[in-house]
């Protein structure tokens, strides 16, 4: 009888074969099969990462919402953890959108940061409501209202994601447009790259998750054995 | 009409307890004042930049203040042991959550004409003929920012270092009303442009009924148990 963190080790595991073999692809995509860019040249290439990094980001906190629904409904810890794994990752990537933006922007745009774009400013304001999501729980002892605390938190959070969006859209349009994304289209071998970027960028996302869950529920386990541990040498 | 009146119930007796002491309404009043003159002394008084700046000081001033008097809403609660007496007694926790939102809704209006009136005579702002435009504002903000603020505060109560831990959690999620609040204001006091007011009432509206509805839902698992 496997435990519910070897269970997701092993998911992890057997992830890594075709996160390799699509991850290699992606990056031959990226960097070889798709052509360089006439007027933006190779920085351009940063593209590719930056759309797989924020679709993985945006999907890491909806299942944040969704974890944290499960957990209020079931009350399995499990559903903690799953969810505080997810918005690890979710963190993590969005921080990469964060730093890969400017690197393009700054030659493309002229600018580091383009407050005008709803898109880049949606995404800065997602990252401030997850890292307060870990200074929540950090916060707080290990256990029951922990979990309930972060599953309501990063209910509201999620919820808020399209106002805050629809907010900075109006806010901007109101005001002169300096930067819009041109709506050109892409080549079709930059489409691909783009794709399979976000394919790569997927399954890393669920090697990571289960990584992280199965190491989340053995850090209790242990912990829990350190506890009885101790009871039974006093 | 049980429920109606165990809201109002609940919210009179906050009202009342600050009635009484008027510790905290004085005291974000006088920090909500302090915020209007030190931004007189950080941006050049009477200046055209600083005009066209004011509708976000205003802002600030209406918010910082209402975010102690959220934190005050749960500490007595805490100090004085009700919160548990409210608890464990026959009232829907959905109730609880719309009474103390109530409270905290009311305090936040009467508070807010008191800064309004300090900000007129300190930016020598002619606000009378768009006054009920600036009192739908505070009303429809107090009412997002009251009823997000009713949940956090809640959780964290629990917490050791809730003076910064509610800021760090409410003001990423209010975002979309401090910029509905800021953008209506200087339309209609600076701009004199009520083109685009109605889509940031839509958005107040929008704002206020979804966050009713879901510290509504979730209030029970913050004070539960």
């Amino acid at each position: 009888m496997q435990s519910t963190a070897d269970r997701h080790l092993t998911f992890a595991a057997w992830l890594l074969i075709p996160l390799y073999i699509v991850g290699v692809v992606a990056l031959w995509a990226a960097f070889l099969h798709a052509p360089t860019e006439r007027v933006m040249g190779e920085v351009q290439r940063i593209f590719y990462f930056h759309v797989g990094a924020a679709w993985t980001a945006f999907f890491a906190f909806f299942i944040v919402f969704v974890a944290g629904i499960l957990y209020l409904w079931r009350r399995n810890p499990f559903w903690d953890e799953f969810g505080a794994a997810s918005a690890e990752i979710g963190v993590i990537f969005t921080t990469i959108v964060l730093t890969t933006g400017p690197i393009w922007a700054r030659p493309i745009w002229n600018t580091w940061w383009p407050w005008g774009d709803p898109r880049v400013t949606t995404t800065l304001v997602l990252w401030l409501i997850y890292v307060a999501y870990f200074i929540l729980r950090s916060t707080l002892p290990e256990g029951e209202k922990r979990a309930r605390f972060a599953a309501v938190f990063g209910i509201i959070g999620f919820i808020d994601v399209p106002i805050v969006f629809l907010s900075i859209r109006w806010w901007r349009t109101i005001h002169p447009v300096v930067i819009t994304r041109t709506g050109a289209r892409l080549e079709p071998e930059m489409f691909q790259a783009m794709m399979i970027a976000v394919v790569a960028f997927t399954f890393l996302y669920f090697a990571l998750l289960f990584l992280r869950t199965a190491m989340r529920l053995q850090n209790n386990a242990a912990e829990e054995m350190t506890h009885i541990v101790r009871e039974r040498s006093e | 009409m049980r429920h109606l009146k165990l809201i109002w119930v609940l919210a009179a007796k906050d009202l009342r307890i600050e009635y009484r002491s008027r510790q905290a309404f004085l005291t974000t009043l006088f920090f909500a004042v302090l915020i209007l003159i030190v931004f007189n002394f950080a941006f050049d008084p009477g200046s055209a930049s600083t005009r066209d700046a004011s509708p976000g000081i205003l802002w600030v001033a209406l918010l910082f203040p209402g975010m102690i008097q959220l934190n005050r809403s749960f500490q007595s609660e805490m100090e004085e042991g009700t919160l548990q007496g409210i608890v464990m007694s026959p009232v829907d926790r959905g109730v609880f959550f719309l009474g103390k939102l109530l409270a905290n809704w009311l305090f936040l209006l009467a508070i807010d004409i008191f800064i309004l009136i300090a900000f007129v005579v300190f930016f020598n702002f002619a606000v009378e003929p768009r006054l009920f435009w600036v009192v739908l504002l505070m009303f429809l903000v107090g009412g997002g920012f009251s009823a997000v603020g009713t949940v956090f505060a809640a959780m964290v109560s629990n917490v050791r270092i809730r003076e910064v831990m509610l800021p760090i959690l409410l003001f990423p999620i209010i975002v979309p009303i401090i910029l509905a609040a800021v953008n209506a204001t200087r339309e209609v006091l600076i701009h004199n442009d009520f083109s685009t007011l109605g889509r940031w009432l839509q958005l107040l509206v929008a704002f206020d009924v979804i966050f009713l509805a879901a510290g509504f839902l979730v209030f029970d698992y913050v004070v539960g148990e």
